[in-house]
């Protein structure tokens, strides 16, 4: 069975653009992406575009606008997985041999859907009672506060370390560092969480192109880097109540991922994972086995999770200082780690990074850990 | 997850049983074969696949496993409110919010019994009965 390699990459700024549709986002993350992976956009035979709130056929409303309409195409919906997931897609179209070139698309206009804390499905018995995903996990703060004797400041260290990061990314939300102070003294939304622990709505696409073993050997120009491994996994219903300082969703997934790359949590150079917010990247890392359970706060204290650190965490600058357009989020990851590992990313370059992990999580229905979860691991 | 401020504050029938003298309780399923709970009900179980399931009331105590001071929320919702997870003995855990008390009043793994209380109004304008939890065992003489 082929490989699958990045062949190109690109991506929109993040942040507000009240002047710009999703569609619109879409076509000039692609563009740049065939011009990235310096291919005639005619070698394109099909395309996956993950977004949740575009509404229909977002995804032909991209190909429309850059004269690709026609392709096969699928939209995919998996909450904040959604464009990770339509890279997986477009890698098994790959693997199974009906395609050579295959676009993965993400988009997000989120500025003009919507406000303030996200909610699970109005259908969901927990929507009735005021659950916002904020809400959900200030209560995991809190329960992983009391259990490891993690502080507020400690927690606050997060958002300090990738709003640091995305000050150094061109195309993030947020361009400011900011300090625990600023943190603290940030409005609170759900306690223990404020404002500054808290992904921003914005809006941005990205856009991978992904080949084949024989058509990277014809086209690629020589910067491919290869997806091993791409996983999903849904959470389970549990017959009894289960942590939720530990997430077994994100183990399992990475599992499955570091099986499929032949690699382990050891092999990890650095990682872009779902920080959507603060206490969120605390429960990844340790879910993905990066990090001992508990450890993590610790470990961010020395700054092992920062630029030049021992594995460094989110240097894109994550949702939390990248900005968080869901669909367009998880292909945003992988562009981060295609970047970093073909030594592009400037100010916030990692040195010596050959193997990088991106993990999504999102979704929330009642009684499932976690809706959709993917870990992707690329090799250089 | 939505983008939309639909009117939310509905609560099933099949998932809380409201009764005429002002009590209720929480509906779930009930596993036959393996003795697993549910919460909502299900079609079939999860740990062992059987499909003879029964609906059964939940307990109406349990003990508090996390919660929030929620400040932000959707339009239907006037902050702040406190919102937890509960877990009761069926082995289920249980989102609602909490009422009753200050957050300074709450720990974790505090006894925490179900309240059926009006809880906003339709669009209609018809009032609601929901849920909530407030601190402390049915037998100790809660206000
Ligand atoms: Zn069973």
């Amino acid at each position: 069975m082929t490989q699958v390699h990045v062949v190109g990459v690109g991506m929109t700024r993040f942040g507000r653009h009240p002047d710009s549709d999703a569609a619109d986002l879409g076509a000039a993350a692609l563009m740049e992406a065939i011009a990235d992976a310096d291919i005639d956009p005619r070698l394109i035979e099909a395309a996956y575009c993950g977004h949740v709130f575009q509404g229909m056929v977002t995804g032909q409303r991209v190909l429309a606008q850059v004269g690709l309409a026609g392709l096969p195409l699928a939209n995919v919906e998996n909450a904040c997985s959604s464009g990770a997931t339509a890279i997986r897609e477009a890698s098994f179209s790959i693997r199974a041999g009906e395609y050579d070139v295959v676009a993965a698309i993400g988009t997000e206009h989120l500025t003009s859907q919507f406000r303030g804390a996200l909610t699970p499905d109005p259908s969901d018995p927990e929507a009735a009672v005021g659950a916002t995903m904020p809400g959900v996990y200030a209560m995991r703060a809190r329960r992983y506060m009391e259990e490891f004797g993690m502080t507020r400041e400690q927690l606050a260290l997060i958002p300090v370390k990738n709003k640091a990061n995305a000050a150094r990314n061109p195309l993030a939300h947020f361009r400011k560092e900011i300090s625990v102070a600023d943190v603290l003294e940030s409005r609170p939304i759900a306690d223990p969480l404020r404002l500054h622990d808290c992904s921003p709505v914005t809006d941005g696409s990205a856009v991978v192109i992904l080949m084949s073993d024989r058509a990277a050997a014809r086209h690629a120009n020589g910067r491919s880097v290869r997806l091993a491994a791409s996983a999903l996994r849904t959470g389970s219903v549990d017959t009894e109540p289960t942590s939720m300082t530990f997430e077994p969703l994100t183990r399992d997934t990475a599992r499955d991922a570091y099986e499929k790359a032949g690699i382990g949590p050891e092999d990890v150079d650095f990682c872009e994972v779902h920080d959507c917010f603060s206490i969120a990247e605390v429960l990844r890392v340790e879910g993905l086995g990066l990090f001992p359970q508990g450890e993590y706060p610790i470990a961010v204290e020395r700054g092992e999770a920062s630029i030049g650190g021992r594995l460094p965490v989110n240097p894109s600058g994550g949702l939390i200082g990248k900005g968080h357009p869901l669909g367009g989020t998880g292909v945003a990851q992988v562009v981060e780690l295609v970047r970093q590992l073909r030594g592009e990313s400037g100010e916030r370059q990692i040195e010596g990074a050959r193997v990088g992990l991106a993990h999504c999580r999102g979704g929330k229905a009642v009684g499932i850990e976690g809706a959709a979860c993917t870990v992707q691991i690329l090799i250089r | 997850m939505s983008a939309t401020a639909a009117p939310a504050k509905s609560f099933r029938p099949v998932e809380l049983e409201v009764r005429e003298d002002g009590t209720g309780n929480l509906l779930g399923s009930r596993c036959r074969s393996c003795g697993a709970h549910f919460f909502p009900v299900r079609q079939a179980c999860s740990g062992c696949l059987s499909q003879d399931l029964e609906t059964v009331r939940f307990s109406t105590e349990g003990t508090l496993y996390t919660f929030s001071v929620v400040r932000q929320s959707t339009p239907d919702f006037e902050v702040p409110y406190i919102l937890g997870y509960v877990d009761l003995p069926e082995g289920v855990r249980i989102m609602g919010q909490i009422g009753g008390c200050e957050p300074d009043d709450l720990a974790l793994g505090m006894t925490m019994t179900l309240s059926l209380e009006p809880f906003g109004e339709d669009v209609e304008g018809n009032e609601l009965i929901g849920y909530r939890f407030r601190p402390g065992g049915a037998g100790e003489g809660r206000p």
